[in-house]
Formats: structure tokens, sequence, C-alpha cells
């Protein structure tokens, strides 16, 4: 009886494309065993939102960031991109841990910053440019119902430029990024996300159905 | 520990999930063994209470269904007289509870060996219960469980219970129906338990605080015998006879908390205003999260944070992933020329308590049913970018509060300049 029901079990613990071991993940990242069998948790209920196939597609990741999942918005669009790292069009549970790791109180800053400077080089020329910072700057206001002139704009751009782009290239490579982040840090806020040292209390479901051996 | 079998990682081989290192045993139950532990990467000192899943199990089916909700309250609750869950963690067969250690131990094993308390010690142990039990209640958790072994004292001598919200899982309900203690006793438990009548958790609490007292002022039960059956009566009938040496403001005090009548029991509420309770100076108890309240004053706006294009597009809501962990954070920004005197004036109107933080002041609520953080910063001489976060409490409380007064409040004062919402 017992035999069987193991069997059973182990027919049901098989898992679907991209789903990788969480010994493995856990050894690559800040996470332990059950802290990604946690984050499984909820990365089967986002990626079953709209298409169950156990992948996030573009829709069900904003639907999980702003509750509608035809939300137009280029930050959003950057981050998906950054987690898909085979830019295959879909996130998948290793990218997703792997990904999300990044964003551990524990994470060595530079790492967070180096993501940050890839997300904002829109184009992927190892630099952030003058018309990149200009089109988030318009995109974060196209996100508000403020209707700031194109001068304004042009200054809020023109001022930070002048103050980061310190070798007047009119561009900012890694070395002029990191000075900024050095002076001033709160530009990292968002790459730290403390329900990470949490996860465990937020989906505490694996406890049932954990895999790991005694 | 014989048959704790400990989960090791390459890094360190002793340790559970190589990242606690296990101590001594400190206590043993049915279904759950504690032990002293260190965590590697801090040094801190934490409880590990080990439960063996298919025991667990077996007494209590419901288990499964019980654990997230119970899980996730305990997450919630934060107060310095509760004992504070860390993390859970788990193998195939067991279930860990990382907790808070306390490291004074049982507050009942100091009254087997010393005897009963002073009045004024009892007293102050029972605000800090007090002050725990109407946090909890504030939130709609009941302990239902309140018992000797749940009742810690740390080495300040201060009063910690734990299993808030855990007594599903170490629940002692057993197939009679009949609520026991581990020790075997129901001696802290409400009459209306016993009578298998539907029960209030917050009128059970209040009966089972009421036994405590009794004990920690007494030194023996309120209501005890060797025979079940005639423990049973005694607490279906409210017989208890007070010793001598107590004073008739606590004996009419018990007399209210040990009153078999749940309709007629005093509530928390009434507790707190007690003459008994509040004698000898007692500043008032907070039953929401705590907040420093000192520097409340001062209206003036200082340093608020100048913000260039990077500082800007952070505030983007696609880059605030917290949206992710459904329900675990509300927040939202907008630029608005609003400064800090709408917020404080606002904050006065509805009686919210508020703290000022250095760009931006925090919020909450009566009861601590909801939190608000509010953040200012500068963007150039027009703009200023107001961000709002729930901080913990009830979600609908805050989203009420948000957008149906306090935005709606900022944004109608000036609507001369522009708002947008982010």
């Amino acid at each position: 009886m017992l035999a069987f029901v193991k069997r059973f079990s182990l027919k049901r613990t098989k898992h679907p494309r991209g789903y990788e071991d969480p010994q493995v993940l856990a050894s690559e990242t800040p996470f332990t065993v059950n802290e990604i069998e946690a984050l499984h948790n909820l990365f089967k209920k986002l990626s079953t939102s709209i298409i169950n196939d156990g992948l996030i597609h573009k829709e069900e990741f904003l639907l999980a960031l702003f509750r509608n999942s035809s939300m137009q918005n280029l930050f959003a669009d950057r981050v998906f991109y950054m987690f898909d790292r085979k830019r295959n069009g879909v996130i998948e549970f290793g990218e997703f841990v792997r990904s999300l790791s990044i964003f551990h109180p524990h994470t060595p800053e530079h790492e967070k910053s180096s993501f940050m400077f890839k997300l904002y080089d829109l184009d992927g020329t190892g630099f952030i440019q003058r018309h990149e910072l200009k089109k988030m700057v318009g995109a974060l206001l196209s996100e508000t119902d403020l209707g700031l002139s194109e001068e304004s704009i042009e200054a809020i751009v023109e001022q930070t430029m002048i103050e980061v782009d310190t070798n007047k290239d009119g561009k900012i490579d890694e070395e002029e990024w990191k000075e900024l982040v050095a002076k001033n840090p709160s530009i990292l806020k968002n790459m730290t996300l403390p329900y990470l040292k949490e996860v465990t209390l937020a989906f505490p479901s694996f406890v049932l159905d954990s895999e790991v051996d005694d | 520990m014989p048959e704790i079998q400990i989960v090791s990682d390459n890094s360190n081989t002793n340790a559970l999930f190589g990242k606690y290192e296990l101590g001594k045993l400190l206590g043993c139950g049915a279904f759950a063994k504690v032990f002293h532990a260190r965590d590697l990467r801090t040094g801190q000192s934490v409880a590990i209470k080990i439960l063996n899943k298919k025991k667990l199990l077996l007494t209590n089916p419901a288990l499964a269904n019980n654990i997230k909700r119970e899980i996730s309250i305990m997450r919630r609750l934060s107060h310095p007289n509760i004992v504070r869950l860390h993390e859970v963690m788990a193998t195939k067969t067991k279930i860990f509870f990382a907790m808070e250690f306390v490291k004074g131990g049982e507050l009942f094993n100091k009254i087997s060996k010393h005897g009963r308390l002073s009045e004024d010690l009892s007293r102050r142990y029972f605000q800090q219960l007090i002050s725990a039990v109407g946090y909890c209640h504030a939130r709609g958790v009941y302990h239902r469980d309140l018992k000797p072994e749940n009742l810690l004292i740390d080495e300040n001598g201060s009063l910690k219970v734990s299993d808030f919200g855990l007594s599903a899982l170490t629940d002692q309900i057993r197939p009679d129906g009949f609520l026991h203690t581990l020790c075997g006793t129901p001696a802290y438990v409400a009459p209306e338990i016993l009578s298998k009548k539907g029960y209030e958790g917050a009128k059970v609490d209040v009966w089972s605080c009421g036994v405590v007292l009794f004990v920690l002022a007494a030194g023996y039960l309120p209501f005890n015998d060797p025979n079940m059956m005639s423990m049973y009566k005694k607490i279906y009938k409210g017989e208890y006879r007070c010793p001598k040496w107590m004073s008739q403001d606590l004996k009419r005090f018990i007399s209210r908390l040990l009153d078999i009548n749940p309709e007629t029991r005093i509530t928390v509420d009434e507790i707190v205003k007690d003459p008994w309770f509040v004698k000898g100076g007692f500043k008032p108890i907070k039953f929401h999260d705590e907040i420093d309240l000192k520097g409340g004053g001062g209206g003036e706006v200082e340093g608020v944070k100048s913000l260039n294009a990077f500082d800007l597009i952070s505030f983007s809501s696609g880059l605030d992933l917290s949206g992710l962990f459904a329900g675990c954070s509300e927040s939202e920004r907008f630029l608005s020329e609003k400064l800090a005197e709408e917020v404080e004036e606002f904050a006065k109107e509805e009686n919210l308590k508020v703290k000022k933080e250095e760009y931006g002041f925090e919020m909450e609520g009566q009861n601590g049913n909801f939190m608000i953080e509010i953040y200012i910063s500068r963007l150039n001489d027009l703009l200023a970018v107001v961000e709002a976060r729930r901080r913990g409490g009830d979600a609908g409380c805050y989203k009420e509060m948000w957008n149906n007064r306090l935005r709606v409040k900022l944004t109608s004062v000036c609507d001369q300049t522009p708002i947008a919402t982010i």
C-alpha cells in the first residue's frame, strides 16, 4: 500500500518544461531549498493565471504587476526582458528564481546595480544614452496624468546628464552609473524586495509537500 | 535527539538546512519538540519547533487546510509581548518553525519554584498578557489555548506569549471534542467550551487570562481536582475560592474575568480601564504596531530631497515587483505640490497617529487596523512626488483611507497645480 502511494506521488512530481531542481537553484542563489519550494508556489500561481503551461507569459506578468494583462508599461517590459534570460518570450522557473535572487536583501549591491544598468540600457549598447533617458522619463510621465511640456522633460534630462555624465560624451557608461549609485543608493530601491526574506511565511504550503530528504 | 535527523548542506555538516546549529532540547510535547538553535549567519539565538507531519496529520487531518492560514496569521503579528515567527522550513516528514528565542523560560516554572507572585508583579505580567491578547483580538486573531507553557519570560523580565495563531497546529482538540492541554488538564478552559456550545474566541481568551492571573497571584489553580469530571463541574459552575491574602479589589477583578456567562464577562476594553488593572500608573496599552510618537509636532518641512531623472524613473509602478507577491504591499505615488502641512492636518482630522520621518510620515489608524507611510520628495520648484505605501494592517481600511480621503484631500487642496497619479 505504502509503495503504491509512493509511486503515485513520484508520478505526480513530474514537472513542466523549465522546472529546475530546487537543490541546484539553492546552490546558485541566496535562497534555501525551502525558500525555492515556496517560490515555486508563487511561480505556479503566476504561470497558470492565463495559460496553464507552467511558464510565465508577458500577459501573466503584467496581470500580476498591474491586475491588467494588457497594460502598456516600458519598465515592466524591460523587467520581463531581463527575467527572460534565454530570450524566448517566457519566464521559466529557473529564470524566475535566478532573477529574483538579485532582489534578495543579501545580494551584493554591485549585482543589483549592474542589473539596473542593463535594464535602463534600452538598446543594449552598453551605455545609457541621452535619448534612452528621455524616453524613460517620458514613459514614467505617461504613467501619470501629468502633461509636462517637452521643455520641462528636456530640462529634467539635461540636469541629470550634467550631474551624471562626468566625461561629457553624451552618454552614461557603467563607471558613471556606479558613481551615481554610490552617491545616491536610493536609485536602487526597487532592486531589493524585503519579502524575499519572508517567502516561507508568505507561501507556506510547501511545508506539506516538501521534497527535502530528512 | 536521536530521532531528529539533521538536514545538512555541504558548507556546514551539522546545521539544520545549513543555517541553524541545533542546541539543547528546550521542551517536548505530544507532537512537537523545541530546540535551542543558533542562526549561523547572524549568531542570533532562535527556538526551533519541530513537528512530525505524519503524527500531526493522523491526529489532526484538518492540518492541511489550516496550516497556510495559521502561518499567515503568525506572520502578521509583531508585538513586544508575542513570540515572533521568523521562518518555516520543512522536509518530507517534518515541519520546522524558527521562532524568537525567549531566554528566561516558562513563567509558571517561576511560580512552581518560588511560589506565588506579589500583586504588583502579577499585575505587571497580566498587563503584558492583555497587551498581547488585545493586539491580536484587534486583528481578529484569537489564541484559544492560552496556558502556562505558552507564557514565557525573557531576560528583561518581559512576558512573551508563544503559539498565537498556531493553535490549530498544536491543537489539543481530541475526538471527544474537549480541549486538552499538554499537561492533561483543562484547567484553563472556559466553561462555554466544556458545555460544547458555540463560543467566541475573544471571550474564551479573557477567561484563560483570568485563570492565569489567579495562578500568578494565588500560586495555585482556581479550578482543580484529581477527578476530571469534578474539575469540569467546578469550571462549569465557576466554583473557586480566593486565598485570604488577596486584596478585595483583585478578588472583584478576578470575579469579572472568571464570569461563567460569556455575555457578561469583562471584555478587553473594560479590562484596561479597570481600577485594579491600571493601579500604580500604567501607560495606555497599544494594541497596534509599535510606533514611536516622539517629535510629532513641528510643522516645518525639513530637507525635502531633490530628485534627478533616475529617481523619477524609479517611481514607475513597472519597476515595483512587490506586486508579484500579491497582498504583501500596496503603494501609490503621485506627483503633486502637496506638502507636509496637509498631511499633518489630515491626520489630525481623522484622528490618526503620525510619526514624522526624514522625508515623510507614517500614519496609523486606531487599533492599528492599517498603516500608511507617506513620502514626499521634491522634483523641481513646482513638483513634489508623494508616495503612499501600506505598511501593515487591513488592506480594505488602507484603501478606504487612502483613496477616498487622504488622496482626495491632497489632490484637492492644490487644484491650481498639476497632479498626477502613478
